[in-house]
C-alpha cells in the first residue's frame, strides 16, 4: 500500500513536466509573444522600457532556456506572474479554487447519489415502466448541452418562478450575517450544480444499471438466491457491492476533470471560479495563468488516480492480496 | 469464420434494425444531414444576414417560421446552416481522432517495448488535461476557424480510441492467423492493416460514433463561449447570442438547444445500436 502511494506520488513529476512541455510548445505556436500583448495593451513604446521588460520576463533568452527555467520555478511552487491582475499566478488560482471545488463537488455529489439510486432501481426493475422512464431520462440528460440546460433552468426557476437568483455566487451589497450568507450561497449554488449534476447523473445511472445487470447474471448471485436469501439481501449484500467498481473508476475520471469540467457552466452563471478565470485568460492571451491552471490540473489528476487506487484496494479483496 | 462476409454484414444489419432506438437515431441523423445539404437551396442568402425586425416569435410570421433572433436574423436559416457547421466539424474531428488513435494504439501494441512505453505515456499525458480546457486553448492560440476547431477537438479526443485499439491489437497480436501471416513473410504494416485491423475495428467504430456525439457538444460549447468561427452559423453561438434576451424571447435559446440535444441523442442511439450489432457478446446489457 505504501509503495503504491509512493509510486503514484512520484508519477506526478513526469506528468507535470509533460504537461508543461506540451503547453509551452502550444503557446510558442501563437503569433506574437506575451511581451507584444502586454506592451500593446498598456501602450508601451519606449525602447528602453521594452528592453527592460524583455529581460525581466526572460524573453531575451532562447525558448529552451525559458522552458527549463519555467519547469524549475514550478517545482519551487512558483507558477509565474500575471501582469494582468498584477499578482503571482498561484495566488490568483488559489483565490478562485474554492468556489470551483464547491460547485464541482456538490454537482458530483448529486450525480453519484441520485445516479446510483436510479441505476439500482432501473436494474432491479429491468424492462418495466420505471426502467424505461429512468433510462429515457438518462439518455436525454446525457445528450443535452449543460450550458443549454443551465439557461433553461434559469428561464424556469429564475425568470418565470422567481425562486432562485440568475447568477453569481453571492448577492452583492447585502449583509446577511453568517448563516444568512451560507443560505445565500446555497441559493446561488442550486442551479449551476443541478445543470452539471443532471448531465453527470445520466452517466452514473447508465454505468450503475449496466454494472448491476452484469453482476446479476453471475454464478455467485444464483448461489446466494439458492441459499434462500431474501431479494433485498441479494441485491444489497451481493450485487450492489460488486457492481460498485465501474462507478469508482468513473468517479476517478470525474475527479480528474474537477478543475476544467465547469468552464461552460461558470460562464452561464457568472460563477467566480477557475473556469471563468481560464476563459478570461485564454481570451486575453494571459498565458502564464493558462499554463498555471494546466499544471495544477495535472497534480489534481495524479491525486485522483491515487484515490481510485486506494478505493479499489479497499473495495476489492482480490487486488489487496495480489 | 465459416460464414461469408456478406451474410455476416447482413446479420449485423438485421441486429441493428431490430434495435428501435438505433433506427430512430438513424432517422434523426438522416434528417439533420438532409437539412445540412439542402440549406443553400432552401435559403439563398447568407444566414448571418439581418432580414427582418429582431425578436419575432416562432409561428407568427410565415416567412420566418422559427422567428428571428436578437439581431433580426432568420432562426430557421441559422439552424439549417448551423447543421452544416456542426456535422462538418464533429464528423471531421471524430474521424481525425479515430485515425490518430488507431495509428498510435496499433503501433504501441504491435511493436511494444520502448515505443509502447512512450506512446502509452503520451496517451496518459493527453488524458491529464481536461478536454474542454485543451480545446479552448488550442482554438484561442491557433485562431477561430472551422479548421482549427476541428483540429483542436480531434487532437483532444484520440486517447480513448488509442487505448481501445491498443487493447484490441494486444489481444489479436499472438493469434494463429497472425502467426501464419508472419511465417509467410508478410510485412509488419501489411499485417497490421489488412489482417488485424478488420478484426479490431468493430469496437473502435462504436466508440467513434460516441465521440461524434461528444464532438457536437464540444463544438457547441466552444461557439457558445464565443470562441467559434464568427463567419459561419452555429447552434452554440445562437444560444450564446440569445442569452441576454431570456426574459422576453427565451425561444432564441431554446430552439438551437433542442437541435443540439436531438442530434447528440441520435448519435448516442446509433452508437448503442452499433454496439448491439457489432458486439453481440454485450447484447443483453
Amino acid at each position: 500500500m505504501k509503495r503504491l502511494i509512493l509510486s503514484r506520488l512520484l508519477q506526478i513529476i513526469p506528468l507535470v513536466i509533460g504537461v508543461i512541455v506540451m503547453n509551452f510548445v502550444l503557446i510558442q505556436m501563437a503569433p506574437g509573444t506575451l511581451l507584444d500583448i502586454m506592451t500593446s495593451e498598456q501602450q508601451i513604446t519606449d525602447p528602453a522600457a521594452l528592453d527592460r521588460m524583455r529581460e525581466l520576463y526572460g524573453y531575451d533568452q532562447s525558448p529552451i532556456i525559458q522552458l527549463l527555467k519555467y519547469i524549475y520555478s514550478v517545482f519551487t511552487l512558483d507558477l509565474g506572474y500575471s501582469y494582468r491582475q498584477n499578482a503571482p499566478v498561484l495566488d490568483i488560482i488559489l483565490a478562485q479554487l474554492p468556489s470551483t471545488l464547491l460547485l464541482m463537488l456538490v454537482a458530483i455529489g448529486i450525480a453519484v447519489t441520485f445516479g446510483m439510486i436510479a441505476g439500482v432501481i432501473a436494474s432491479v426493475k429491468v424492462n418495466t415502466f420505471w426502467d424505461v422512464v429512468i433510462s429515457l431520462a438518462a439518455v436525454f440528460f446525457f445528450a443535452a448541452p449543460t450550458f443549454w440546460l443551465g439557461i433553461m433552468l434559469i428561464i424556469v426557476f429564475s425568470v418565470w418562478l422567481g425562486w432562485l437568483p440568475v447568477g453569481g455566487m453571492t448577492t452583492i451589497g447585502v449583509d446577511y450575517g453568517f448563516f444568512g450568507h451560507i443560505w445565500d450561497v446555497i441559493r446561488h449554488l442550486i442551479l449551476p450544480a443541478l445543470s452539471l449534476g443532471l448531465f453527470y447523473m445520466a452517466i452514473y445511472t447508465r454505468v450503475m444499471r449496466a454494472s448491476m445487470l452484469e453482476v446479476f447474471s453471475l454464478d455467485f448471485v444464483r448461489t446466494a438466491r439458492a441459499k434462500g436469501l431474501s431479494t433485498t439481501r441479494v441485491i444489497f449484500a451481493h450485487v450492489y457491492r460488486n457492481a460498485l467498481l465501474p462507478v469508482v473508476t468513473l468517479l476517478g475520471l470525474q475527479l480528474a476533470t474537477v478543475l476544467g469540467g465547469s468552464v461552460v457552466i461558470e460562464a452561464v452563471f457568472s460563477w467566480p471560479g477557475i473556469g471563468s478565470l481560464m476563459l478570461d485568460s485564454v481570451m486575453s492571451r494571459n498565458y502564464p495563468v493558462v499554463l498555471g491552471v494546466f499544471v495544477l490540473s495535472a497534480v489534481v489528476v495524479a491525486f485522483a488516480n491515487l484515490l481510485v487506487d486506494i478505493a479499489y484496494y479497499r473495495l476489492d479483496p482480490r487486488i489487496r492480496n495480489r | 469464420m465459416a460464414r461469408s462476409a456478406s451474410s455476416q454484414s447482413l446479420d449485423h444489419l438485421y441486429r441493428f434494425a431490430r434495435n428501435k432506438g438505433a433506427v430512430l437515431g438513424l432517422i434523426i441523423i438522416v434528417i439533420v444531414f438532409a437539412a445540412a445539404i439542402a440549406a443553400p437551396w432552401l435559403i439563398d442568402r447568407d444566414p448571418l444576414r439581418i432580414v427582418y425586425r429582431p425578436e419575432i416569435w416562432p409561428f407568427t410570421n410565415p416567412k420566418y417560421p422559427l422567428g428571428t433572433d436578437s439581431l433580426g436574423r432568420d432562426i430557421l436559416a441559422l439552424i439549417l446552416f448551423g447543421a452544416r457547421t456542426t456535422l462538418m466539424i464533429s464528423f471531421a474531428a471524430a474521424f481525425t481522432a479515430t485515425i490518430l488513435g488507431v495509428i498510435i494504439g496499433a503501433f504501441a501494441a504491435w511493436f511494444g517495448g520502448w515505443l509502447d512505453e512512450v506512446l502509452t505515456r503520451l496517451t496518459e499525458l493527453f488524458q491529464t488535461i481536461p478536454n474542454i480546457l485543451m480545446i479552448m486553448t488550442v482554438v484561442a492560440v491557433l485562431g477561430q476557424t472551422i479548421g482549427n476547431i476541428t483540429f483542436a477537438i480531434g487532437i483532444t479526443m484520440w486517447p480513448p480510441i488509442a487505448r481501445l485499439t491498443r487493447a484490441e491489437y494486444l489481444a489479436l497480436r499472438d493469434r494463429e492467423f497472425v502467426l501464419a501471416c508472419r511465417s509467410m513473410g508478410m510485412g509488419n504494416i501489411r499485417i497490421m492493416v489488412t489482417e488485424i485491423l478488420p478484426n479490431a475495428i468493430p469496437p473502435v467504430i462504436v466508440l467513434g460514433s460516441v465521440i461524434i456525439g461528444s464532438s457536437i457538444l464540444f463544438e457547441s460549447s466552444i461557439s457558445f463561449l464565443g470562441l467559434g468561427d464568427p463567419n459561419v452559423a452555429s447552434w452554440g453561438a445562437l444560444i450564446g447570442d440569445g442569452r441576454t434576451l431570456i426574459r422576453r424571447s427565451w425561444y432564441i435559446c431554446a430552439i438551437p438547444g433542442l437541435a443540439i440535444m436531438f442530434t447528440v441523442l441520435a448519435m448516442n442511439l446509433i452508437g448503442d445500436g452499433l454496439n448491439d450489432a457489432l458486439n453481440p457478446r454485450l447484447r443483453d446489457r
